[in-house]
This record gives structure tokens, C-alpha cells and sequence, in this order.
């Protein structure tokens, strides 16, 4: 009976393989062709910016945690209006594994993954990014969201300005 | 002694604890906010509620209010509990800003964690937030009130504990703000220890604003190298530099909390100038020539001159490690030139302490305990501010307090103060030794009769003593005084503020060495060409700095370890670069004996701010990392004498050496430290007169400690730096009426510097015909050593 089951499993593959001969190939020429990913690949991560054009990322470091591959590093700095931003930003793609961890932790949806996959290259350095080589100038997957719109902390609006705040209360009030 | 049941466990606790701590002692751990070891309970967060089943309380009760009794069944798991506390998140989350992300807190928040932990993770409430206006509280303390939760932690640690004036809470319901009545600097020197008791991130560090999250900081238990008293901190470092320092836990010393100069002086680790690379003759070489260098020229200059043409100095700053094998090297060479501090004075006193403290020796925490604390000579805010907090808490706890003192000594608590000549410091001890207190007059005697009857009363009286006043004869009295109003059933203790974190080990390790002042006679004279300076800087911290530096020109040889850029290590012929205290592991000596480890934060090296000038790191790629030459200064000494090179086999050889070092190479960074009854040798019998007359009708000055920012560390600390004041003097109002002179007047002080112009401040409480100036760097006040005695003149400038 083994004989029988040999000679079967000796000859199906070639009649598979000589059948695949006469169908379309799904390989493409790549880089001659090029495919067009789903939107929501995780290739090249990105820094994109609020609506109203001013950076997103508040360098929070929550990214960095959740970087299984310590790819991310960053150092927070605050600007003249008490906002809290990226002095420096820096992604190593050498590193980077892609697993997009860091869009999810993101808590201001600055860092974004898009589907650019071109990012080989032969010099490690140009892998190492800096913030002016993420930051791009659009709101990415969500061109509504603005942080400093709804933390209480007085950075977009006034103090007790935003939409779901009362005006800054006056403790010597001696009012009930 | 109470017994209970908690979550099925019985447990039997003191009279007097509440349920919260008891359950602690199970291990049980009950979600809390207001509640703190230090400030005790008051119920004001309801978040430690938990189901009383049985027993003298029943019911639903916040187990922090509650007394540990016996009978009581309780349980931390009853559903009720369990939904209460949601609750309660629930509410604290109402008015919350929603800012995690960019809150300094955010990693280290109890109140992430309880509302984590409370599963509160969708908000139901859908009105609108009361919000808050801030203050600016001065250049320590953010302030962020629309995170605020009301635990009142904050006014408890600021008012009561620390006893600051200016912290408090204004308003109701819903209006509760907590800051000051307006807008300013906090004045508290101890006000840096609300970021710590904040469980959310209404009050945060501003030096460390937006540096690093928790998570990233490289942190580790350490010894606070600002003063003698070695409180545990926790320094916390990344990318290279130490960023802050949070108190540690210590309740032999400190406590819980620490002063502002120990929370906010960590930046001399990252100072610029701070030299880091090896050299000899001014060209930069490997750490190993340097070594070689110094083995072989020490040796030759031995050989040449005989070995006691070579001096040894040591320094408060240094570890215990480190200092014994300085006393090694000098063994090694034969030379008997060895001594551990250059202000001689702040030397004897430290030496003189270390051969007669024995069993009067007191903690901070018997100190807290205390009922009657007198102290001569000794200013704790300038000297050691966890000492004027101790002494707050013996306050609070009914003990009373005596200042006596040429300087107007300020405490954060009640004190009565007798404004004394300093060289009548001495003579009141004998006098009070000896209940014999005719020499004194009217005002004086009532005082003291009255001082001396309350030492009859009292049950655990300390004496404490400050070295830059009393100097070796002065702590010689105070362990005497000590020792003659002892009996059987009351010992009298004995605490004396030195100079350094080591002052102690190193007093006990100078043997009956000859002081520095005596050394720099024979540099001078010529019969010692090198001095070898173990991270000390004689140029500056010698009793008199325009002498020493006119000795030391004389030098053929010296070498110097540090990690600071003081005047030794710039000229120094051998200059070998050291770690600071927060990047290496050793061991640092208190004023009372108790010998405690810390271990090393951070490698040293050029932080990325500077190598990267406040952009992103160079983009290039190094084998070492820059900047980290520097190695622990036991490490390289333990190299030039060609010894075993790591800590525990070097703790382990000073054990066999040294049999009542016994148990050093078991000391943990995170216990409560080691006494040993180890005692050294008192100094030798001739001290100079502190007095240095010159013009006899001239007006006399007396150097005394800086408010925070005036020791060496400090200085280069920048965040201090705010702290700084413009050059003053302060005065008797009587003799600044005497010289025409009235507060806020600016002046000219002359003195054997130079010039420099001061602005006058007066003040009743201070001893009249003294002039009180306070040593502060980089400014024309530098030269002031504190406790040296100028002749000077003083006068008017104009208004300020």
C-alpha cells in the first residue's frame, strides 16, 4: 500500500506546479511595479500635526515605553506658552520593527504609521531619523483632533476656556 | 497591644496605630491619598474605606480614622469597600484636566495608579470642569491646581511639618485652591518637599519640568552629599546627567522628607567646567599614566626629600573608602603628613568629636524624640536644614529649645535665643558643667539659671554644637558639659554639625596627624615640596585662603583627585578626574558615627544636553562614551596602590585591617546605615586662637555658613543658584546706628581681601559689636571661610 501512496505523493506536486503554468502570476516586478498598501500599513512612521499646523507630538514619551525594540528617544522641552514639545525626536529604523505599537500608545495622534515601505538603505545613519525628517505637514489619519483643545491645562484656550470648563474659579470668593 | 483579624489574618500592633497601618504590617496594601507615615491621618480623601464586620466599630468606616482594637474583624474585600472607593476615583476624576500626557507626574501619579487600579475607566459625568488659575511659587515648585484631588497633603507637609508661614488653602466646596495668599516665591527652606507628598501633579519639580519621565530615570538609593547629616535621597539620572532628587526613606535620620539644598544641588555632577579628563603637566594623558605618574613621583619625592616631605589631605567630601586608603598611600610612603580636612578649626572640631562622642552620640531620631535641645554655635538652616526640622518635630512633640549664639539663628519653630560672643561659647558650657554661673551678668545669668533648671527637668536632653563656632576646644567642652550632666537616669546627648558627608570617617582615620595649618607652615618653610588633595581644594577651603595660597605657590608637586573645578584641581601638576558622589558606589560617615553606603545612579560622561547642545545627540558613533574618564576615588587609589579594584574585596581588607570597621562590607545602601563604636584620637593640643588681632580699635567680622547656595556642591548646583543673595552683611540696629548705618543701606566693606560692596541687614537677635558676613561664591564674599574672625571697616555708600 506505501507503494502506491509514494508513487501519488511523488507525482501530485509536479501536476500542482504544471498547473500553475498556465494560470496569472500574483508576483509583480517590483520595483519596475509597485503595490499600493491598505491604508492602515505600518511602514514609515511619521509625526503629523494638529489643524491648525502646529505639532502634535507633546513628547510625552509613551511611544518610547511601548517601543518593544527601544527604537524611539526624544527629549521634552517647553515652549513659551507652557506647551510641552519635542526639543529633539528621533526614530532609529534600523531598529525599527514596525509593529506599530507606538501609533497606538499615542495619546495625541501625533505619531502615525503610513504605508511607505521604501525605506532601505545602505547607510545605517540615513535609518536614524531625526524630528525634522518625520514631521509632516498634515493631521494624517484624524484632521480633527487637537490635544491642547481638550487637556485642561490652558495651552490652546484660555485657562478654564475649553468647550466642557467653567471659568477659573475665585477661592476668596466669599460668595456660598 | 490590640489584636485584630484583617482579610482573615490576625495581627497585633502598638496602642495607638490605625487600621490602615495595621493591615501595612500584613502586607495588605489599602488604596490611600491623604494618609502619610509623617503626617499621620485625617480622613480627608475617603479613599481607605473599608468594612468593619465586627467588633467595637461596625460598618463602613475609612480605615485610617479608625484605632486598631482588639476584637475587631475587618476586611478590605467587602464589596461595599470595593464600590465605595470606585466611587470616590470617580469623583476625585470629575473635575480632572485630562492632561496625563503632559503632566510630570504622569508614571509616578497615585492617582493613575488608584484610578487604574479602581477600574474608573469610562467618565460618566458629562458636565463641565471647575478649573483654577496658578501661581508662580518661585523658581522650585510647578503648580498645576486643576489636577488638585484636596488631600491637604501638601499644607500638612508645608505648615505643619516643615513649619513654612506662607503654603496654605483658601476658599470652599468646590473653590478649595491651595497656594499662597499671593502670588511669590515660596520661602520655606524645606518647600521642595510638597512635589514629593503631592500624590497627583498639582506640585512638581521646575528644574526638572519636562526632563524625563519616571520610567526612564535611572534611579538609585544614595547619601546626600550637601551635609554632615547623610540623609538618603534617591537621585534619578538619564542621558548622562542627574536630573533630580527625591528624598529616600531613613527613619534613624531624616525621615521622609529632605531640605531644598539636598533636593535641588545635584547639578554639580553635570557642571560644564566640571574637568573630566587626566593630566599631568597640563597635557591630558590616560587615567593609567596619570596614576603611574603620581605612584612614581610621590615615590621618587620620598626617596629625595624623605617621606614626610610629601603631605596627605583628605576631605569631607570623599568616601570612607576612598579615605582609608588615602591613610593607606600615606602608610605606604612613610610619611605621617596626613590629615582629612583644611579648615582647621571645622578639623579639630570634627576630631575632637570623634575621640569623646561614644555613648553620647544622638540620632535625628532622637532628636525628634528629645525634650530639650540647646544649641551652642550652631545654625541648622545655613549648617544642615534636616537639623532645624528635627528640632521642629522635638517642638511639636513638647520639647523646648535654646539658641545660644553670636548669630541671629533662625528656626522654623519656637526658640528662646541668647546672643553670645563666640569665644564666650566655651566658657558658658564650663560655667553650666560646673553650676557655676557667677561670671555672668543680669540678663545673661537669668538665662542661664533658668537653662540650668530645665536641664534638672528634663528626660532627654541634646547639646548640639556647630564646628565652624566651637572648633575642637568648643566641642571638647560640649562632650565635657555632656558627659558632668549626665546621671543614671538621664543621658545627656551630644550632636556637633561638621563640615562634610565624611567629616566623621575622616576625623576618625587622621589618627593625631598634625593639622592642615601646621602643614601649610612647612610647605611654606619648604620642608614639604608635594601635597597630594583628595578631593578637597585647600586654595579655598583652608581658615585663612589668601595664606594657603601664598604657601601652596610653593609646592614642586601637586596632585589632585576631584570632580568639581575648584583652584586644586586647575593647577594641580597631576590632576586625576573622580566621580561625583551620585556615579559611584561607597560609603559617607555622619556627624554621629553611622557609616551608611549609596550606590552609583549614572556613568559619568558628557551629558547629551552638551554634547548635543540642547538638540538631538551627535550623529556619530564613539567606542567610549565622552567625558567618562572619571573613576571612583577609591577605585583609583585602589589602582595606584595596586590593590584589588572592587568595592566589596576593598570593604572586605579594611574590615581585616581595621577590626572596629567590622561589618562595613555587609552595609546595605537602603538600611538605616551602621555605628560604629570605633573612636578616634583627639587633635593636637595647639589650636590657634580664632581671634586674629590686628587693629584693635577695627571693627570685627565674623564668616559664618550662607543661607542655602553657599557650600562648595551647591554652588555649582545652577538650580540653587536662584537662592543666591547679592552680597550682605548683617548687624546689631545699635551698632549700625553706631556707624550711621541703617537696613538696606549698601556699603563698603574693607578687609584683608579688598574691597567689596555689601548691602546691610540688621537684626535684634544677634550679638552687638559683630559683624556677621556670610561666605558666598563668586561674589567678593567668596574668602569668607565661616567661622574665621577679620578685622574690617565698614562704610556708607548710599540707599539702596
Amino acid at each position: 500500500m506505501n507503494f502506491w501512496r509514494d508513487i501519488k505523493g511523488t507525482l501530485q506536486p509536479f501536476w500542482i506546479t504544471l498547473g500553475y503554468l498556465f494560470k496569472k502570476p500574483v508576483t509583480i516586478q517590483y520595483p519596475e511595479e509597485k503595490r499600493t498598501p491598505p491604508p492602515r500599513y505600518r511602514a514609515r512612521i511619521v509625526l503629523t500635526r494638529n489643524p491648525d499646523g502646529s505639532e502634535r507630538c507633546v513628547a510625552c514619551q509613551l511611544c518610547s515605553a511601548a517601543c518593544p525594540v527601544d527604537c524611539i528617544s526624544m527629549q521634552a522641552a517647553e515652549a513659551e506658552d507652557g506647551r510641552r514639545y519635542a526639543a529633539w525626536f528621533r526614530i532609529n529604523f534600523a531598529r525599527c520593527i514596525f509593529c506599530g505599537l507606538c501609533a497606538e500608545a499615542c495619546p495625541t495622534m501625533a505619531i502615525q504609521t503610513t504605508p511607505d515601505y521604501e525605506i532601505c538603505n545602505r547607510d545605517v545613519l540615513k535609518l536614524v531619523q531625526e524630528k525634522e525628517d518625520l514631521l509632516i505637514d498634515g493631521c494624517g489619519k484624524d484632521d480633527e483632533y487637537n490635544y491642547y483643545e481638550h487637556s485642561g491645562v490652558g495651552v490652546a484656550n484660555e485657562r478654564g476656556g475649553n468647550e466642557d470648563e467653567y471659568g477659573p474659579v475665585d477661592p476668596k470668593a466669599l460668595l456660598p | 497591644m490590640p489584636k485584630l483579624t484583617i482579610d482573615n489574618l490576625e495581627v497585633t500592633v502598638p496602642e495607638g496605630t490605625n487600621v490602615l497601618e495595621a493591615a501595612r504590617e500584613l502586607d495588605i496594601v489599602i488604596p490611600h491619598f491623604c494618609y502619610h507615615e509623617a503626617l499621620g491621618a485625617v480622613g480627608s480623601c475617603r479613599l481607605c474605606a473599608m468594612m468593619f464586620v465586627d467588633g467595637p466599630v461596625t460598618g463602613l468606616q475609612m480605615a485610617c480614622m479608625v484605632e486598631a482594637q482588639d476584637g475587631m474583624v475587618v476586611s478590605s474585600t467587602d464589596p461595599d469597600a470595593i464600590e465605595l472607593r470606585e466611587h470616590v476615583i470617580e469623583w476625585a476624576m470629575t473635575n480632572h484636566p485630562h492632561d496625563c500626557p503632559v503632566c510630570d507626574e504622569g508614571g509616578e501619579c497615585q492617582l493613575q495608579e488608584m484610578t487604574v487600579a479602581g477600574g474608573h475607566g469610562v467618565r460618566r459625568y458629562n458636565g463641565k470642569k471647575c478649573t483654577f488659575t496658578n501661581q508662580d511659587l518661585g523658581p522650585f515648585v510647578q503648580q498645576e491646581m486643576n489636577r488638585c484631588i484636596t488631600c491637604y497633603r501638601c499644607v500638612r507637609t508645608y505648615r505643619d511639618y516643615c513649619g513654612g508661614t506662607d503654603y496654605g488653602v483658601f476658599g470652599s466646596r468646590n473653590r478649595i485652591q491651595y497656594g499662597r495668599f499671593q502670588e511669590g516665591t515660596l520661602e520655606s527652606p524645606f518647600s521642595g518637599n510638597i512635589i514629593d507628598a503631592c500624590p497627583t501633579g498639582v506640585l512638581t519639580s521646575k528644574p526638572f519640568r519636562f526632563k524625563t519621565r519616571l520610567w526612564d530615570l535611572q534611579e538609585a538609593p544614595s547619601i546626600c552629599p550637601h551635609c554632615s547629616l547623610g540623609c538618603a535621597t534617591i537621585p534619578g539620572g538619564r542621558y548622562r546627567e542627574v536630573q533630580r532628587v527625591k528624598a529616600g526613606i531613613n527613619r534613624e535620620t531624616h525621615g521622609f522628607f529632605i531640605c531644598d539644598r539636598g533636593r535641588f544641588g545635584y547639578d554639580h555632577v553635570n557642571h560644564q567646567e566640571r574637568p573630566r579628563q587626566a593630566r599631568v603637566d597640563g597635557q591630558p594623558v590616560a587615567v593609567a599614566a596619570a596614576l603611574t605618574a603620581a605612584r612614581e613621583r610621590v615615590a621618587g619625592m620620598a626617596r629625595e626629600h624623605g617621606p614626610n616631605s610629601i603631605a596627605f589631605l583628605g576631605s569631607s567630601r570623599a568616601s570612607f573608602e576612598g579615605s582609608v586608603l588615602l591613610r593607606d598611600w600615606a602608610a605606604a610612603t612613610g610619611s605621617q603628613q596626613l590629615v582629612y580636612e583644611a579648615h582647621q578649626g571645622r578639623d579639630h572640631a570634627a576630631r575632637t568629636l570623634a575621640a569623646r562622642l561614644g555613648e553620647h552620640g544622638r540620632s535625628l531620631e532622637d532628636l525628634r524624640q528629645s525634650d530639650l535641645i540647646v544649641l551652642f554655635g550652631a545654625d541648622p538652616l545655613a549648617e544642615g536644614p534636616m537639623l532645624a526640622l528635627a528640632i521642629r518635630q522635638a517642638v511639636r512633640n513638647g520639647g523646648k529649645v535654646i539658641v545660644i549664639d553670636p548669630r541671629p539663628v533662625e528656626l522654623p519653630c519656637a526658640a528662646s535665643h541668647l546672643p553670645l560672643a563666640m569665644e564666650r561659647l566655651t566658657d558658658v558650657l564650663t560655667a553650666l558643667a560646673q553650676k557655676d554661673l557667677h561670671a555672668f551678668d543680669n540678663h545673661e545669668h537669668a538665662f542661664l539659671e533658668n537653662l540650668s533648671e530645665q536641664f534638672d527637668s528634663a528626660q532627654r536632653p541634646v547639646l548640639i554644637g556647630g564646628a565652624d563656632l566651637l572648633g575642637g576646644k568648643g566641642v571638647d567642652a560640649l562632650c565635657s558639659t555632656a558627659a558632668q550632666l549626665s546621671s543614671a537616669e538621664c543621658a545627656v546627648g551630644v550632636m556637633t554639625m561638621l563640615a562634610g558627608p565624611n567629616s566623621y570617617g575622616g576625623a576618625l582615620l587622621a589618627g593625631d596627624g598634625p593639622d592642615f595649618d601646621t602643614i601649610l607652615d612647612a610647605i611654606q618653610e619648604g620642608t614639604i615640596r608635594a601635597l597630594v588633595c583628595l578631593e578637597s581644594d585647600p586654595f579655598r577651603e583652608a581658615m585663612d585662603p589668601s595664606r594657603a595660597q601664598a604657601a601652596l605657590g610653593h609646592l614642586e608637586l601637586l596632585v589632585s583627585f576631584d570632580a568639581t573645578p575648584g583652584l586644586a584641581a586647575q593647577r594641580a601638576d597631576i590632576f586625576l578626574p573622580t566621580r561625583a558622589n551620585a556615579e559611584m558606589a561607597g560609603s559617607y560617615m555622619n556627624n554621629e558615627g553611622r557609616l551608611q553606603a549609596f550606590q552609583a545612579v549614572i556613568d559619568p560622561g558628557l551629558p547629551i544636553s552638551e554634547t548635543g547642545a540642547g538638540n538631538h545627540p551627535p550623529r556619530e558613533f564613539f567606542q567610549t562614551t565622552p567625558g567618562s574618564a572619571p573613576e571612583a576615588d577609591w577605585w583609583l587609589l585602589a589602582e595606584l596602590l595596586e590593590r584589588d579594584t572592587t568595592l566589596a574585596a576593598l570593604r572586605k581588607t579594611i574590615e581585616q585591617s581595621d577590626e572596629c570597621f567590622v561589618g562595613l562590607s555587609a552595609i546595605d545602601a537602603e538600611s538605616t546605615g551602621l555605628r560604629f563604636s570605633a573612636q578616634g584620637s583627639l587633635p593636637p593640643a595647639a589650636e590657634q586662637d580664632l581671634l586674629q588681632t590686628g587693629v584693635t580699635d577695627a571693627l570685627k567680622l565674623l564668616a559664618i555658613t550662607g543661607p542655602v547656595g553657599s557650600h562648595w556642591l551647591a554652588h555649582l548646583s545652577s538650580p540653587l543658584a536662584a537662592t543666591q543673595p547679592k552680597p550682605y552683611v548683617v548687624l546689631h540696629p545699635e551698632q549700625a546706628e553706631k556707624l550711621g548705618l541703617s537696613a538696606g543701606d549698601r556699603a563698603r566693606l574693607t578687609t584683608h581681601f579688598g574691597h567689596c560692596h555689601v548691602v546691610i541687614r540688621t537684626d535684634e537677635k544677634m550679638v552687638n559689636g559683630l559683624i556677621l558676613a556670610p561666605q558666598l561664591w563668586d561674589t567678593a564674599l567668596e574668602g569668607m571661610v565661616p567661622g574665621s574672625m577679620l578685622d574690617c571697616q565698614l562704610e556708607k555708600e548710599g540707599k539702596a
